[in-house]
């Protein structure tokens, strides 16, 4: 059952920040990368992160195998975190479709990271893919926990019900 | 690509843009989470500060498999560390080394009283893949660090005394090294206190002011042996040496009369702070400092720790050969004729009860070197002397000179450059290896108090 996202947390989501998916092998050793890109529903419900195959390959076997994926979306300006949990996923091959998602995302990514230093040319190596490579992720929220550094760090959102 | 080592990937971590570690639990779930610091070890290690009691946390303890993804700030180059833990660090060099780290990065991105160093999370690397991808070019490497630590070795080489070698080093420093601010000092291990023999670059020099062991960026590097670098200007009072005197206000020993102002920078942008080191004793601290952010990198520290290790080395032989000056009679140097001028005497004041020193009412120094001028003007007025030599203070019971691990030519240039800076008429001249002649130019009235 989706997990209830606070609407101001699913807006930043939406707006497009960093994004780092995580899973684990069949001997829970641990994977991780950078999404390339992301796309959330309004609802908050529905969430598609992108994964660069070439910079994934274990990851994304490792997602295809347990079904186990865990992602952050952090905003670099605010430290703003919160880290989502989903133990059933579905994955396709990215397609022509998805290059403005894909665009959109770099575009407020490139605004992102200009915020805190670092020219547009660092982040468009960041997210740099090649769509014929790129995997779509797509999973519903089962666990939310904030994840802003401080004293509410690990705190869950919502309830799973 | 042939996987990089830890050496060929230190750029990514300088903590300008957090790194990430994937883990799980016991049960299966992963956990990802932002890391502060991705601290380099060794060769084969990296430490993780442990800022927070959280699921990374509680899964390392059950799971100690993690996965950190690291990026190179300057061209977004990924790389991702398979990663083992073994054990968490909560004292010692390495530690403070990541706390002195973190506190810059806390401040620099706002986290001040938000990121603390709980702990150094210290794991075994297993595996570094270098990931496919676009990156951009690498910027031009640095020419000419290594170049730049010969010639300061070079000219450290030529130097036979300590007073020509501190100057060496800190003119290679800027010459070479394009350095602006920086400062020598040195240990005094009985008062467990670091007192400035040598500094460019600052409105005052500041010689002879005293930093406490494990007070701020220098007294953590001296305390734990280690360097210590921040790359932005923290706010946090532990690394903040400019505080000295309202720290130390409640101190038993604070005597604002006697209090030498710590010359540093106000507001310093970057700092580090290389222990200078010999036959496994601290000997002093090598400082510098920059108005720039992230001006020193671990290339600017390897420089400096080897600079640090020539310049102990120096010292501990310099110090040795000195104290053996009486076998090795220098070259009789002239004795110039002084005039003492007719004018009003000098008067010199000494405070037994710390062995301070005043020339009229300007406060000179105190301590050991106190206690080494005020005998040696004694002896100018009962014995008519003004030839003396290290090794005969060395052995004088009355000075309790600590023992060998101090230095005695540390001492003496001290006193040497504070009486220069405070030019009452009384000078210490070099006239051969562990020899020196007291000269005043004026007739001096000696006052016991």
């Amino acid at each position: 059952m989706a997990v209830p996202l606070p609407p101001d947390l699913v807006t930043m989501m939406v707006r497009g920040v960093s994004v780092i998916v995580a899973s684990r092998d069949a001997t829970l050793r641990p994977n991780l990368m950078r999404a390339v890109g992301s796309r959330v529903e309004e609802d908050g419900r529905t969430i598609t992160v992108y994964l660069s195959r070439r910079q994934s390959r274990q990851l994304v076997q490792d997602l295809a195998a347990t079904g186990h994926i865990a992602v952050v979306f952090s905003e670099p300006s605010t430290h703003r975190t919160v880290q989502l949990k989903a133990s059933r996923l579905d994955m396709r091959n990215a397609d022509p479709q998805d290059i403005p998602v894909l665009e959109r995302y770099r575009e407020a990514m490139e605004l992102e990271i200009q915020q805190v230093g670092f020219a547009p040319p660092l982040t468009r190596a960041m997210l740099a893919h090649r769509l014929e490579d790129v995997v779509a992720v797509r999973f519903t929220p089962e666990q939310a926990f904030d994840q802003t550094p401080g004293p509410r760090a690990g705190t869950p959102l919502g309830s799973t019900g | 690509m042939s996987a990089p080592t830890l050496q060929d990937i230190r750029c990514c971590f300088e903590g300008i843009i957090p790194a990430v570690v994937a883990t799980c639990s016991a049960e299966g779930v992963p956990n990802v989470a932002y890391i502060s610091q991705v601290f380099y070890a060794d060769e084969r290690h990296v430490a993780l500060s442990f800022q927070f009691f959280n699921k990374t946390r509680q899964n390392i303890l059950a799971n100690p498999h993690a996965t950190a993804l690291l990026i190179d700030p300057g061209t977004a180059q990924f790389y991702r560390l398979h990663i083992r833990y073994l054990r968490t660090e909560t004292e010692g060099p390495l530690f403070e080394g990541m706390r002195a780290q973190l506190a810059g990065i806390a401040s620099h991105t706002g986290m001040q009283g938000v990121f603390r160093l709980l702990g150094s999370d210290v794991y075994e690397v297993e595996k570094i893949e270098a990931l496919e991808g676009d990156p951009l070019p690498a910027p031009p490497r640095r020419n000419g660090l290594l170049g730049a630590v010969r010639r300061t070795s070079e000219r450290l080489a030529r130097c036979a005394s300590l007073d020509e070698a501190l100057t060496a080093v800190l003119g290679g420093l800027n010459d070479h090294l394009g350095i602006r601010h920086a400062m020598v000092l040195m240990l005094d291990p009985a008062a467990q206190r670091l007192y400035t023999v040598a500094s460019c670059g600052y409105a005052t020099s500041g010689v002879g002011s005293e930093i406490g062991l494990g007070q701020g960026v220098i007294g953590v590097a001296a305390r734990e042996r280690t360097p210590v670098r921040i790359g932005h200007m923290t706010n946090a009072a532990l690394y903040t040496q400019a505080m000295r005197s309202s720290f130390d206000a409640n101190m038993p020993d604070h005597e604002p009369v006697t209090d030498i102002p710590y010359p540093g920078l106000a507001q310093p942008h970057s700092q580090l702070a290389v222990p200078i080191q010999s036959g496994g004793r601290t000997l002093g601290v090598l400082f510098v400092e920059s108005t720039e952010e992230l001006q020193f990198s671990y290339e600017d520290e390897d420089a400096l720790v080897a600079i640090a290790g020539h310049l102990g080395s120096a010292i501990e032989l310099m110090q040795a050969a000195n104290e053996a000056g009486d076998a090795h009679p220098a070259p009789h140097v002239p004795e110039r004729p002084v005039t003492p001028a007719a004018a009003v005497p000098l008067v010199v004041r000494h405070f037994c009860a710390n062995d301070s020193i005043f020339l009229g009412d300007s406060y000179l120094i105190k301590g050991v070197a106190g206690a080494i001028l005020w005998k040696l003007l004694r002896d100018h007025r009962q014995l008519g002397r003004t030839e003396f030599s290290n090794r005969e203070l060395r052995l004088d019971p009355a000075l309790r000179l600590p023992d060998v691990s101090d230095n005695l030519e540390a001492r003496l240039l001290l006193l040497q450059r504070r009486l220069v800076e405070q030019g009452g008429g009384l000078r210490m001249e070099k006239t051969g290896r562990g020899r020196f002649r007291l000269v005043l130019e004026r007739p001096v009235n000696l006052v016991e108090t």
